[in-house]
């Protein structure tokens, strides 16, 4: 690893770049257009986020304050866990437990860096993690791995059954370094009485192996608070979602990624319940105005991404999309599976979904346990493509609700999971009408795939397949 | 005698195959060491643990799998796809890993695309990634529902009583393999890596009263013998799986034995016994689930270390190969930190990186194994 990265911990330099970032509006116009001079691999993200408004402003200042808890959460007495985006944080914000969540900073370091995350994607192979592995993983993993950011209490993850190079990222960190670990282990079926049942289990026995890590129980009342918010949550997504569906969409392109970061960095607390608010009274105003969210004002196509979106350097993926006048229809993140969700009643699949019941602490752990188990991937990437609940079943209904003219695949040359089957899974979703495009970019690493040559497959497929000229 | 080990872990439809198929027998084959070989011999079918080799193409393969995939389950489905496995009649896919679990989907998709690609009975055993108790209570019902499937399917009875016997005839072959091991570990080494290879290949295809007979006249031929293996680097191999005897033939060359392993087609196969009282399936779940430690059972790196170091010493190994196919991302990171904590306790190791299927790579293996004997010597 290069010797200047080890000048400051990195996750402490992310927390000043979001910091300064989310100061950048402070000041008059002018001095912004001044500022953002001054930032050439930053310009990108902070035109594309506070072009929105009151959320963008809402949702900097929100990675700022994550990244501000990591850093002081020894200070104040509180543990740390490292975790992934397929696990709801709300259990830890119960139990006072700082999350850092290894994708979300990949991510945000990602975006923000001109070099993203390689070097600590390398130094995870430097000390013997395969380079085969994902990236959305080791791009932080690394930094924690050469001790360059805050101490990690504990490993916390939930992707045994559905995704190897995810959990198998954990196994390592908490190998390596010497760290307690936990991981839920998910059977191939959603429903039924015997994966119900397997679910909670585990999920008591998380409960009680974080009682064990922080040296307390957990406080129903706090639970009750924390999954009461998710509620409240979730009905704001539900209502965003549903806007979604209108033609023309009334979201701009960038906001299903924020409600989806929303959820994962602050899942029960009143930062993302704020910032759904937020996003919703624009999407709400557009919708009036059945005005299209797309900058141009004009929707020509609607895409529909069915596994991640791609987080190279200023999030140019979005700024594509708007600038092709394509409006985005979310992807396997944003769907939570709430009994709340649009699409769960619309295309009657509440047997998919879970329900939060808050009537005493039995209730509340079976209702995140059932929460956490629909979580985007652990939901459908558990068990055959082709099951019912899974990833076609679901992929197909949604392209369909949300009338999409394509479906995209991206994902990480590391995700074994999907990359065993997408090309039958591509081939079934043609056969259903959905024009589909298997990009073999890296959704963390650039360098596996310049953006310039993910950018221009999808134009190409956009041409060949005559949807845009 | 070894050459009728080495027949049977060669060539897919061996002679003990096709005498079970011409006697009327019916042939399940299964992916991983998870799946109780005893629930098809207790219903008189014999069970086969399906490999990759022979695998010389994979165009069948690669309409359904995606690039980024271990070769071991493409060259599986390479095989079906050709109609190599034409004598099964089912088969069992378990999720040992990603890229195994997705050859469910890839091999049903093959199967409509050409129906004899796929068999008749075919099915997903869901084994848990760790032993709490409610792990072992759910893979004690999926081995339930196993055995509830092959009896429906195969129009069979199983009892109790039929796996208990089960049980003792597969105890007796895991014995006589542990004696094997033993012979194999010993100062004097009585058999080679590759012929000890042979033999556990064999295991998986031979009816297990025939082998576990087979094998009872190897162990006394070698023990009446004086044929012994001296001067040379004692090694283990340890990592992804290998069911190819002509790796090991290459990394011993004429100056190294594997005197030791933990694969799965290897000591991982046949260590511990299933208990023998109490229910025959909870029994089997039991030894299955918890005996069968690979870092597909994630968290338990301590465990699989010690159990190295144990072997490490029994054997008095000189020097660890930790190899992994490619893709094989559960087997090469946890080779990462074997390497660094063996290491540490002064044992030298090579890590290696490999494709399942031909030896398309000797030369670059020799070179690299040559170079690590170099450092042993000094």
């Amino acid at each position: 690893m290069r010797k200047e990265l080890k000048e400051y911990p990195f996750d402490w330099m992310i927390w000043r770049t979001f910091v300064a970032a989310a100061r950048m509006k402070a000041g008059s116009e002018k001095e912004y257009s001044q500022a953002v001079k001054q930032l050439p691999y930053f310009r990108g993200i902070l035109d594309t986020i506070y072009g929105i408004g009151e959320p963008g402003q809402l949702f900097i200042e929100m990675v700022a304050e994550y990244f501000e808890k990591i850093i002081f959460a020894r200070k104040r007495g509180q543990k740390t866990a490292i975790t992934t985006f397929c696990f709801s944080p709300a259990v830890f914000y119960a139990l006072d437990i700082v999350p850092i969540t290894l994708e979300l900073v990949t991510v945000a370091m990602g975006a923000t860096y001109k070099r993203g995350t390689a070097d600590f994607l390398d130094y995870c192979n430097e000390v013997g993690f395969t380079e085969t592995s994902c990236s959305s993983q080791r791009g932080t993993l690394g930094a924690y791995l050469a001790g360059n950011g805050v101490t990690i209490d504990m490993v916390v993850c939930d992707s045994p059954g559905v995704c190897d190079t995810n959990v198998n990222a954990f196994a390592f960190a908490s190998a390596y370094l010497d760290k307690p670990f936990f991981q839920l282990n998910m059977p191939p079926d959603l429903t039924g009485a015997r994966s119900t049942e397997y679910h909670r289990a585990d999920y008591r026995a998380l409960i009680a192996f974080l009682e064990e890590q922080i040296g307390r129980k957990l406080d129903t009342e706090k639970l009750r608070e924390i999954l009461t918010e998710v509620r409240k949550q979730d009905i704001l997504m539900a209502e965003l979602e549903e806007l979604q569906i209108l033609v023309p969409n009334p979201l701009p392109v960038t906001f299903n990624l924020l409600i989806y970061a929303g959820r994962f960095l602050f899942a029960g607390m009143p930062q993302c319940t704020r910032l759904l608010e937020s996003l919703l009274k624009i999407g709400r105003e557009n919708a009036r105005q059945n005005q299209s969210g797309l900058s141009s004002g004009k929707e020509r196509l609607r895409g529909f991404f069915c596994y991640i979106d791609h987080y190279g350097q200023d999030l140019r993926l979005w700024h594509l999309l708007d600038q092709m006048e394509i409006s985005y229809h979310g992807n396997i993140l944003s769907k939570m599976w709430s009994q709340d969700a649009y699409y769960a009643k619309a295309l009657d699949r509440l047997e998919d979904a879970y329900n939060i019941d808050t009537t005493d602490l039995d209730t509340l752990i079976d209702s995140i346990a059932d929460l956490n188990s629909r979580m985007p991937m652990i939901k459908s990437i558990r068990g055959p493509y082709d099951a019912p609940h899974m990833w076609l079943q679901d992929t197909l209904a949604l392209a369909k609700l949300h009338r999409a003219d394509f479906i995209v695949y991206n994902g990480t040359p590391g995700c074994r999971n999907t990359w065993g089957m997408v090309k039958p899974f591509a081939r079934d979703t043609e056969k259903n009408g959905f024009p589909t495009l298997i990009l073999y970019s890296d959704a963390f690493d650039m360098r596996v795939e310049s953006w310039e040559t993910t950018a221009s497959r999808i134009e190409e497929f956009l041409k060949v397949r005559r949807l845009r000229p | 005698m070894i050459d009728a080990f080495h027949e049977s872990s060669t060539t897919l439809f061996n002679r003990h195959v096709r005498n079970w198929k011409t006697d009327g027998g019916k042939v399940v084959g299964y992916t991983c060491s998870y799946v109780p070989d005893e629930i098809f011999h207790a219903a008189s079918i014999l069970p086969y643990r399906l490999r990759g080799v022979g695998a010389r193409e994979m165009n069948i393969a690669d309409a359904y799998f995606g690039p980024f995939i271990c070769s071991l389950p493409k060259c599986l489905l390479q095989l079906a796809g050709e109609g190599k496995y034409h004598f099964l009649d089912g088969a069992v896919v378990t999720p040992g890993c990603d890229s195994m679990r997705r050859l469910d989907d890839c091999w049903r998709k093959a199967g409509e695309d050409r129906a004899e690609a796929l068999p008749s009975f075919f099915f997903h055993y869901a084994v848990p990634h760790k032993t709490a108790d409610y792990s072992l209570k759910w893979f004690i019902e999926e081995t339930r529902r196993l055995q509830a499937a092959v009896e429906k399917h195969f129009n069979v009875t199983i009892t109790d009583y039929q796996l208990y016997d089960s049980i003792g005839i597969y105890n007796e072959g895991r014995l006589l393999l542990s004696r094997l091991d033993a012979l194999r570990c010993a100062p004097d080494v009585a058999i080679s890596g590759a012929d000890a290879l042979a033999v556990v290949l064999a295991s998986t295809t031979i009816p297990r009263k025939s082998f576990n007979s087979l094998l009872m006249d190897l162990i006394a031929q070698i023990e009446a013998g004086s044929d012994r293996i001296s001067g040379r680097k004692r090694l283990m191999l340890v990592g992804s799986a290998n069911d190819d005897v002509e790796l090991v033939r290459l990394i011993e060359g004429d100056e190294a034995v594997v005197v030791a392993d933990n694969l799965c087609f290897g000591a991982r196969f046949y260590a511990d016994l299933v208990e023998q009282d109490g229910d025959p399936v909870a029994a089997l779940a039991k030894r299955y689930l918890y005996h069968n430690d690979c870092p597909r059972m994630f968290g338990d790196y301590k465990g699989r270390l010690s159990i190295l170091k144990e072997k490490i010493e029994r054997a008095a190994v000189d020097g660890v190969i930790l190899q992994n196919i490619r893709f094989c991302d559960l087997h090469g990171s946890e080779n990462g930190i074997f390497e660094r904590d063996l290491e540490a306790a002064g044992i030298p190791c090579m890590r290696i990186e490999r494709e399942y299927g031909p030896l398309v790579e000797t030369g670059r293996i020799r070179m690299r194994i040559d170079a690590f004997l170099e450092r042993l010597e000094k």
